[in-house]
C-alpha cells in the first residue's frame, strides 16, 4: 500500500501520475507530513545528482518561504487550506488584495487616530484649565486694594473746631476717602495699561470717536483689569480727554 | 500527464486556498531557482534570499497564473527579474568583480564577499548528502542508475526513457521509484530525524 503511494509520489514528482491520481494524492499531501518530507527528499536527491555547486541541500528556503507565505492572503474561498484559518470570499484578485490591505492598515491606523484626538482635546482642556487656575492664583496671591480714610487731624480737632474743615471740604467736592490700586505685576494685564496709556498720550491727535471707542472697547474688554491697573492718573486723564466739550455731540452720535 | 500538468494541479490547489500546495511547489523547485539565481549573484545567502523573495511574488501573483505557460517556466521568469532587480538595485555588476588585492581595505571586503556564510554546520550536512546520494547511485543495480540518471540529470519524460531503455512505461516509472527509494533510505538511515526542516541551519 505505502509503496504503492510512494510509486505515485515518485511519478507525480516526475509528472507523469495520470490526472485523477495526482488529485488524490496531492489532497493527501497537504495533510501528510512524512509525505512532504519525502518530496522534499526527492527534490535533494534530484539537486545533489546535478551536483548543484552553491546549492545548499537543506529546505531552509522552503520553510522561510513557508513562514512568509502563512502571513499572506489565502486564495479562494480558504476552505482547501488545512494549516491557516484565514478566509477569503471566492479567488481574490490583487486589485481586491491592494484593499484588503488598506483595510487591514485602516483598522490599525483608525484607533491611533482617534486617540490622537482625544489626547489633543485632553491636553488642550488640561492647557486650558491651568491657564484659568494661575489667572485666579494670581488674582488671589494679589494684595487686595487699601481705603484710605481721611480723618481729620485730632490736634487741630483740639484746638479748632473740625466741623468747618470738614464741611470745607465736602463744599470744595474733594472725597472724604479713596482707594488706592493694589499693586499688581500680572503678566497678561499689561498690555491694557499700557494701550490706555498709549490712547491717553495720543489722543489730541486722534479723532474722538475713534478715541472713546478704543478706551470702551478697553474697558468693556476685561472690567477686571482696569481698576486693578490703570493708575488713577491715567484713568482720570483718559476720561477727561474722551469727555472734552468739543467731543459731546461726536459722543452721542449713533 | 506531464511536469507542467502536475504542478498546476497544485497551482489550482493554491487558487483555491491550498497554501501547502505551494510549499510543494517551493519544496520541489527551491534548489533549481537558487542555481538559477547563482548565475547572477555569487553569494549563496544572497541567492537564498533572492530565491525566496522570488517565491513570495510568485505567491502575489498566482491568482493571476492561468497556465498559459508551465510553472516552473513562470518561476525561473520571476526569480531572474528578482535576480536583475536586486543587482540593479545595489548597483553591482554579475560580471566578475575589478579586483585590487594590493588595497588592503578592498582585499578585506572582497574575502568577506567570498566567504560562504552558510553555517559549518549546513555546509557539513550538504556535503554529506551530496556523498551519501553519489554512493547510494554507485550501489544501484545498472538499470536503476540509468533511469534515474536519465531523469534527473538529462531531465528526459518516461516515455523517452522508456524508448532508450527498450522497456515498458511502466517499468520506468518503477526503475526510478525504487532508485529513490533507495537513496532515500540510505538518507533516512543517516539523517534519522535530522533531515528536512532544521530550524537550527536558519
Amino acid at each position: 500500500m505505502n509503496e504503492e503511494r510512494d510509486s505515485q509520489l515518485s511519478a507525480m514528482f516526475d509528472g507523469e501520475l495520470p490526472g485523477g491520481e495526482c488529485e488524490l494524492l496531492a489532497r493527501r499531501l497537504t495533510r501528510d507530513e512524512a509525505l512532504r518530507a519525502q518530496w522534499s527528499r526527492y527534490s535533494m536527491i534530484g539537486a545533489a545528482l546535478r551536483a548543484e555547486r552553491g546549492v545548499a541541500l537543506h529546505d531552509r528556503v522552503a520553510w522561510r518561504v513557508q513562514s512568509l507565505v502563512a502571513q499572506e492572503a489565502t486564495y479562494g474561498d480558504g476552505t482547501m487550506d488545512s494549516a491557516n484559518a484565514t478566509r477569503t470570499s471566492s479567488i481574490v484578485p490583487a486589485s481586491e488584495l491592494r484593499k484588503a490591505s488598506t483595510a487591514r492598515w485602516m483598522r490599525i491606523v483608525r484607533p491611533v487616530a482617534f486617540t490622537s484626538i482625544a489626547a489633543s482635546v485632553a491636553a488642550l482642556s488640561i492647557f486650558w484649565l491651568r491657564t484659568q487656575d494661575d489667572t485666579h492664583t494670581l488674582l488671589a496671591l494679589s494684595p487686595p486694594a487699601e481705603t484710605i480714610v481721611l480723618e481729620p487731624d485730632t490736634s487741630a480737632m483740639v484746638a479748632n473746631n473740625p466741623a468747618p474743615a470738614a464741611e470745607a471740604r465736602v463744599s470744595s467736592g474733594e472725597p472724604d476717602r479713596y482707594t488706592t490700586p493694589a499693586p499688581n505685576s500680572t503678566p497678561g494685564i499689561v498690555p491694557s495699561a499700557r494701550l490706555a496709556n498709549y490712547v491717553v498720550a495720543h489722543s489730541e491727535y486722534s479723532g474722538p470717536l475713534s478715541r472713546r471707542m478704543a478706551l470702551l472697547g478697553l474697558v468693556a474688554s476685561d472690567p477686571s483689569e482696569v481698576p486693578a491697573t490703570l493708575d488713577e492718573e491715567t484713568t482720570q486723564s483718559a476720561i477727561r480727554a474722551t469727555a472734552r466739550p468739543d467731543d459731546e455731540g461726536a459722543a452721542d452720535a449713533p | 500527464m506531464t511536469v507542467e500538468e502536475s504542478d498546476l494541479v497544485l497551482v489550482k490547489r493554491v487558487q483555491r486556498g491550498d497554501k501547502s500546495a505551494f510549499d510543494l511547489l517551493v519544496r520541489k523547485y527551491q534548489h533549481k531557482v537558487v542555481k538559477l539565481v547563482l548565475r547572477y549573484v555569487r553569494n549563496p545567502a544572497e541567492a537564498e534570499d533572492i530565491a525566496q523573495e522570488a517565491f513570495i511574488k510568485a505567491y502575489r501573483a498566482l491568482p493571476q497564473f492561468r497556465g498559459d505557460s508551465a510553472f516552473y517556466t513562470w518561476m525561473y521568469r520571476i526569480a531572474i527579474n528578482t535576480a536583475k532587480n536586486s543587482l540593479a538595485s545595489r548597483d553591482r555588476s554579475p560580471i566578475a568583480y575589478d579586483l585590487d588585492l594590493t588595497d588592503p581595505e578592498e582585499s578585506h571586503s572582497v574575502q568577506t564577499k567570498l566567504q560562504d556564510p552558510d553555517t559549518p554546520e549546513g555546509m557539513a550536512l550538504t556535503e554529506e548528502i551530496r556523498l551519501i546520494v553519489n554512493s547510494a547511485i554507485e550501489a544501484l543495480p545498472e538499470e536503476l542508475k540509468t533511469a534515474i540518471v536519465l531523469r534527473e540529470l538529462d531531465g528526459l519524460s518516461y516515455e523517452e526513457i522508456a524508448a532508450a531503455m527498450e522497456c515498458p512505461v511502466g517499468t520506468v516509472r518503477s526503475r526510478i521509484f525504487r532508485a529513490r527509494e533507495a537513496i532515500d533510505k540510505r538518507l533516512r538511515e543517516v539523517f534519522e530525524g535530522g533531515l528536512g526542516r532544521t530550524e537550527e541551519m536558519v
